[in-house]
């Protein structure tokens, strides 16, 4: 059981999705992190176990590894993929609520911004550390962000933008989401944002890159 | 006005080039990736329409102490760093150019049927397209520059080496609507997004700088970068 448990861990740092898969090369024909999830299902082994001993310690070797350069955008985006094809295992368990995520974390690019390659990124780095995603997608005004935290009470938010005048907008939705709910975590990010301006406009937290985001919300996890 | 459709080909974007630009050189990890680059690259090159326009303008009116340059009335706030590469131009070169909406859609559907690593892929390419479609625009610049007897600049973007974005604005105003197919949002980001603006100073005393990185402080851009690292 443990056996497979690192076995899949090992599938999703290196980005072995499934068998057909010939990426990486030295695993070549093996079977990926679809089949071996399935195995362990089958073999009776708890989604949660398979989620917290294999997924998420393996997304944030995958995670350290970026933040440190060690691997570029590609081999993170394989292990994402890897850790999607394994999910998609769980999910029925934690539609039925047999299986609880750390929490819901809600993310979009600010509003009068489209770029969003970064935003999901990082939607894919914190799904991977066991949270449930709720992408709002590119553009995405003060009320949209509004209406999704009230929708999901004690979520975290996230907010991206590309260009100086565009993360202005980030102020406008962190005024606004602080001013409403005082207690909701925000969490800012992307190319020109810094640490000064987070704690200027009133954020709770900047990361420049993703698994920054994926450590800050640890101490958060229910 | 001086508009220009440029062939994929002439951009010069290769596998290995992309490959670079997504981190790797030409090792194993490279290797690796070859061949779904070359594929991508080829879907890419067969949609892509890439187009670039550039006005020039003689009367330019200095102002050595707010850093400013005014061009048919209009203002560009430059800051120091531009201001001195810019500042003893005659004429400016106003540019904007653009890969063109298909590769970004490319990159959107590759997320939607879940293939993020051929989106990211895809966003590389149409980043490539529009700094080499940049590049070519700046040799169309130079051509004409050089019947005038003058020389050239290296191009300059607002947003870039710490000129305000916000001077997108005034660049615009000065462009034609649509220019390229590219428009302006009240947020100053362009769309189609893969696209680049900028300015371009043209005189005898002006010259090009064939390392401008170095006026650049920022370690994290993916341009920059792979350039360094040649230096
Ligand atoms: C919630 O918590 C979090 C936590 C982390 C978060 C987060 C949220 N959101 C993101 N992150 C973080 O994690 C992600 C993964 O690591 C990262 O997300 P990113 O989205 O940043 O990263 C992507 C995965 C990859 N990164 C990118 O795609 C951007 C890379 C850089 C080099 C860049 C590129 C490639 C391009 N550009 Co340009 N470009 C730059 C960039 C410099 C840099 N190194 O970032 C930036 C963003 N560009 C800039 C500028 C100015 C511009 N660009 C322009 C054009 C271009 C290209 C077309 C050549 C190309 C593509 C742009 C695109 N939007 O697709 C223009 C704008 C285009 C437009 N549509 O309006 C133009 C305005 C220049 C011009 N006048 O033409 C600068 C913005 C600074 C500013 N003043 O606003 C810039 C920072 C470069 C610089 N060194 O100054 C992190 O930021």
């Amino acid at each position: 059981m443990e056996e497979l448990l690192t076995r899949i861990a090992r599938c999703v740092e290196s980005g072995k999705t499934d068998k057909a898969s010939p990426y990486p090369p030295d695993m070549r024909g093996n079977d990926g992190a679809d089949e071996l999830t399935k195995q362990a299902l089958d073999e009776g082994l708890s989604p949660a176990r398979i989620l917290d001993e294999a997924l998420i310690p393996a997304m944030a070797v995958v995670g350290e590894r970026f933040s440190r350069k060690e691997i570029y955008v590609p081999q993170m985006l394989m292990a994402a993929k890897a850790m999607n094809s394994s999910m998609k295992h769980l999910k029925p368990f934690f539609q039925s609520g047999e299986t609880k995520r750390k929490g819901k974390f809600i993310i979009g690019t600010v509003a009068g911004d489209l770029h969003d390659i970064g935003k999901n990124l990082v939607a894919m780095m914190i799904e991977g550390g066991g949270w449930e995603i709720i992408d709002l997608g590119v553009d995405v005004k003060t009320d949209k962000f509004l209406k999704a935290v009230e929708d999901n009470p004690g979520a975290f938010v996230g907010l991206s933008a590309l260009l100086t005048t565009t993360m202005e907008n980030m102020k406008k939705t962190v005024e606004v989401l602080k001013e409403k709910h005082p207690s909701v975590k925000v969490l800012v990010g992307g190319a020109p944002v810094t640490m000064e301006y987070c704690e200027k406009i009133g954020a709770d937290f900047y990361s420049p890159d993703p698994q920054g985001a994926v450590n800050y919300l640890k101490q958060f996890a229910v | 006005m001086n508009s220009f459709e440029f062939d994929f080909h002439d951009l010069e974007i290769d596998a290995p080039s992309i490959g670079r630009l997504l981190g790797y050189g030409e090792g194993n990890l490279y290797n690796v990736f070859s061949d779904l680059i070359r594929e991508l690259l080829g879907n890419a090159s067969r949609v892509c329409s890439v187009k670039a326009e550039y006005r020039i303008f003689h009367a330019a009116e200095w102002n050595d102490k707010a850093k400013t340059v005014t061009l048919t009335g209009v203002v560009f706030r430059l800051n120091d760093i531009v201001y001195k590469q810019l500042g003893k131009a005659e004429s400016i070169a106003i540019f904007v150019c653009t890969a063109g909406p298909e590769v970004e859609k490319l990159a959107r559907q590759a997320m939607e049927d879940g293939d993020p690593l051929a989106c990211c892929i895809y966003d590389i390419i149409g980043s490539a397209i529009a700094e080499s479609a940049a590049r070519l625009l700046h040799d169309e610049v130079r051509k004409a520059a050089v019947l005038m007897a003058k020389n050239i600049t290296n191009r300059y973007s607002p947003g870039y080496c710490g000129w305000d974005v916000s001077d997108q604005y005034a660049l615009f105003a000065l462009m034609p609507d649509n220019s390229c197919g590219v428009r302006l949002n009240d947020s100053a980001l362009m769309s189609p997004e893969k696209s680049v603006s900028g300015m371009i100073g043209i005189g005898r005393d002006v010259s090009f700088d064939p390392y401008p990185c170095s006026l650049c402080h920022r370690t994290e851009c993916l341009f920059g970068n792979p350039r360094r690292r040649q230096l």
